[in-house]
């Protein structure tokens, strides 16, 4: 199913701005990062049962370092991108490992004061970060080799249509591979895995530096593209957000919460206009989903369309009799 | 040389020494039951050999290195597997995946998170061979929360099996079967191990499981090794008959 | 410059935000150690307090009134929250459940706060009992923070023997150990999960309400204080009550001496405290390893 289906995904998403209007295209591009974030939270909270706090700080990370180096190096822009990867993933390193020292709710207040420090940090040093202003007038320069195509926002779009794509599949790759499969041990059973040989604090701080760069490159995208990044990026609410697209879209299945952080992005922006209610109303959905469907929209859908393994409903009914008891 | 050598192994819990100055020492190919009345430390002391917790005292020495305070994942790696008093296994994965990450926890490529193709297929077969062995080749795609206790508790064998150990230590094995159960179990450990160049160390309540599979007993209690040697000298032995008041022949 | 004095001043300054931080944490500690969730709306239902604290002030015109009526309310609305949601995650394998919860909570009660009251600060200002100076040392000092800190006092002593002394203390001391066995011995332990969840509830909007007069009920205010909050029961132990005492003080002079010396790093110090102390021992100072 996967392939077919994916093609088909993909042609849509490179046909979408032939009928989009032009200010929906900012959203559409909007979207797709949002969905490049999410998804990059995605690896520790589903595949690794890491809940993060403190996610904004990756797409902070690399929001800033983009919009430094393309503001004050004047680099082209597929470098700035890059390097601000490089510069979130370094960075990451000392956290993830210090984060992966403690479990459970230490490790998400961990993730969430080390975002705060960056927000503090931020203000400190205000020479270079602009304070509360933030950075602005962040340039869209032109390519190597004068490539003006990405300054438009239809480069742009390919631009970010490209790396959600090539990062879903590196993602998958990962997910598939030997690599992946320890974590799926983790998941299970932490203490056995590791009675089994792995060394599994070094498996989920790797886990935690890959979702910071991703989560790094959502931010490197945005940069360029709003034209400025200021320090509510880092803020704690930015990082509850993208956790809540994550449990809604459906943890752990990559594809969720692309679609989770994209649509939420398109139906904020719908709704946000129209009401007053609309982060009462988002609040609200999100308890239920927790509550009652916790494999949220993507899990839901494959629960209908793939015959799910008569033994997961039946340990989920085991779960269920357990809990009512 | 011997296989593994514990050396005045102490652990405490605030007041309560729960393993008192034990030595105890196991020949590469050897089979050595563990046994005990309740509270004597049998499964303190399995926590010790792997690392789980840490002594409070003395030393682990496995194959001639001091492996005393390393890391739970670093004994594992070195040959030394074990299974669980209550059952750990991985629920929501299959039987076959449960050993094919146990299999793949040897190998270079345990780490790569592109491709490995090759590591997935090698540890894949391994996993169907163990689960051959141990008589679950039926259930290998059955998830494994879904297997019946006896099963589930040949699978974390087959699982300690797949990690190709110098030294397998089954805590327990028993518990919770069924007569039947207990047969099959002992007749496919039996088999396995028949094939020799696996030394194993077993805790056990059911003396007759005791009696049929190992070659030297030693008797915990309350932390101290009070009797060491052959079933025939252990049953003789009064000290040991006292501890147990009598509770085999 | 009379140092001595001023010092001093410093020092009741940080024991009266203690008081309020104790307040706070005092209820989450004791939330995680019998339910062993981590409320995440603790911050949210402390600004709920304010809130309807600053209400019944504006009702009824009486101070302590306020001090009665915002703990009884927030408290209901927090057993209520227990009842009807997070009885229902009890039996989940995923502890995240707990989190999420919570979290949501936190979203759609702030919401809800800037719905009803609006989002304008609100602010009755400290009752005129209250009002006035108290001379330490030659530096004069606010009369309601001397209140805060004698009221933070008597409250820690109320709970301490609270949880000491009587039997329903005990209940709650036996259930945070082993609520398997004090439910195998026929109590109620739903019930007393329920009852512990409200009071948390209560203390923390007890602490609300009285820090409105200071700082006027205002949006936002749940955030940064459920941070410090956590950070000061993870360092004090999770489910230590004397932790939560001396975690809020610890945290309290960080930050009183943080914003006098480097304004902008007072905020770092405290996590990098946190940092620190989960790093050398993830359980906090005196609660037990996880």
């Amino acid at each position: 199913m996967n392939w077919k289906l994916g093609f088909a995904a993909a042609a849509l998403c490179a046909l979408l701005p032939l009928v989009l209007p032009q200010y929906m295209l900012t959203i559409a591009v909007e979207a797709l990062i949002f969905g490049l974030f999410a998804m990059s939270l995605d690896l520790m909270v589903g595949y690794c049962r890491l809940y993060s706090f403190g996610h904004a700080a990756a797409y902070g990370l690399g929001a800033y370092s983009c919009g430094m180096l393309l503001t004050h190096l004047h680099l082209p822009l597929p470098l700035g991108i890059v390097l601000a990867v490089a510069i979130t993933t370094v960075i990451a390193v000392p956290i993830a490992w210090v984060c992966t020292r403690s479990t459970g709710v230490s490790f998400s207040m961990l993730t969430l004061a080390f975002a705060q420090l960056g927000y503090a940090m931020l203000y400190r040093f205000k020479e270079f970060t602009g304070g509360s202003d933030g950075i602005d007038g962040i340039p869209r320069p032109a390519g190597p080799f004068g490539m003006t195509v990405l300054q438009g926002k239809l480069g742009y779009y390919y631009l970010v249509l490209f790396c959600l794509f090539g990062s879903y599949l590196l993602c998958r790759a990962v997910v598939g591979s030997p690599f992946g499969a320890v974590l799926a041990g983790i998941r299970e059973n932490e203490a056995k895995t590791r009675a089994l040989g792995y060394n599994t604090r070094a498996y989920k701080t790797t886990t935690v530096i890959l979702a910071y760069a991703f989560g790094g490159l959502a931010g490197a995208l945005y940069a360029p593209f709003a034209g400025f990044a200021s320090p509510e990026l880092f803020f704690w609410l930015a990082s509850g957000r993208v956790l809540i697209m994550v449990i809604v879209g459906g943890a752990g299945t990559l594809i969720g919460p692309i679609l989770g952080g994209a649509g939420f992005l398109f139906v904020e922006h719908q709704l946000s206009q129209l009401t007053d209610l609309w982060p009462l109303i988002f609040g609200t959905i999100f308890i239920g989903f927790v509550m009652f469907a916790p494999q949220g929209i993507w899990g839901l859908i494959m629960r209908m369309f793939e015959k799910p393994p008569a033994a997961q409903e039946a340990l989920a009914g085991e779960e269920a009799s357990r809990a009512a008891s | 040389m011997p296989l593994l050598e514990c050396k005045g192994l102490i652990r405490r819990f605030g007041a309560l020494v729960a393993v008192d100055a034990v030595d105890m020492t196991v020949e590469p190919g050897e089979i050595r039951a563990v046994i005990g009345p309740n509270g004597a430390g049998k499964s303190t002391l399995f926590n010790l050999i792997t690392s789980t917790i840490r002594p409070s005292g003395g030393r682990v020495i496995f194959d001639g290195v001091d492996i005393t305070g390393l890391p739970v994942h670093e004994v594992a790696h070195r040959g030394i597997a074990r299974t669980f008093q209550l059952c750990h296994i991985f629920p929501l994965l299959s039987a076959r995946e449960n050993v094919r990450i146990a299999a793949q926890a040897r190998e270079r490529g345990r780490w790569r998170f592109l491709g490995g193709g090759h590591v997935l297929s090698r540890s894949a077969s391994e996993a169907d061979e163990a689960l051959e062995r141990l008589g679950l080749a039926r259930c290998a795609r059955t998830p494994a929360g879904l297997l019946s206790h006896g099963d589930q508790r040949l699978l974390e064998v087959a699982m300690a099996v797949a990690q190709r150990p110098r030294l397998l230590m089954l805590d327990e094995p028993t518990q919770g079967l069924s007569i039947q159960e207990t047969d099959h179990a002992v007749g496919m450990l039996k088999t396995m191990l028949a094939g020799g160049g696996l030394s194993v160390i077993l805790v056990e309540h059911d003396m007759e499981v005791v009696f049929r599979l190992a070659d030297n007993i030693t008797v915990l209690h309350r932390g101290r090794v009070i009797a060491d040697g052959s079933p025939d000298a252990v049953k003789a032995n009064a000290e040991v008959r006292s501890a147990y008041l009598g509770e085999f022949d | 410059m009379d140092f001595l004095g001023f010092a001093v001043a410093q020092c009741l300054n940080a024991l009266s935000q203690a008081a309020v931080l104790f307040f706070i944490s005092c209820g989450l500690t004791l939330i995680f150690g019998i339910m062993r969730i981590v409320n995440f709306a603790h911050g949210v239902i402390f600004m709920l307090g304010a809130y309807v604290g600053y209400t019944a002030i504006a009702v009824t015109g009486s101070f302590v009134l306020s001090l009665v009526v915002a703990p009884i309310v927030v408290g209901i609305v927090g057993m209520g929250f227990e009842r009807v949601f997070l009885r229902r995650l009890y039996g989940r394998r995923d502890g995240g459940s707990y989190l999420m919860v919570t979290f949501g909570l936190a979203v759609v009660m702030s919401e809800a706060i800037r719905l009803i009251w609006g989002a304008q600060p609100l602010g009755a200002g400290i009752p005129a009992f209250l009002r006035g100076i108290v001379i330490v040392l030659n530096q004069p000092f606010p009369l309601y923070r001397v209140f805060l800190i004698a009221l933070g006092i008597a409250a820690a002593i109320a709970v301490w023997q609270f949880l000491e002394r009587t039997r329903a203390g005990l209940l709650i001391r036996a259930v945070s150990q082993n609520s398997e066995m004090v439910h195998a011995l026929g109590v109620d332990v739903q019930m007393v999960r329920t009852a512990v969840f409200g009071i948390g509830c209560a203390m923390a909007a007890l602490g609300g309400a009285l820090a409105a007069p200071l700082v006027t009920a205002f949006l936002g205010m749940g955030t940064t204080v459920v941070i410090d909050a956590f950070v000061v029961v993870i360092i004090g132990g999770m489910g230590s009550f004397l932790g939560s005492i001396i975690g809020s003080i610890l945290i309290a002079f960080v930050q009183v001496v943080g914003s006098y010396y480097i304004q902008e790093l007072a905020l770092a110090f405290m996590y990098l405290l946190m940092l620190v102390i989960l790093v050398v021992r993830p359980g906090g100072l005196l609660g037990s390893e996880e």
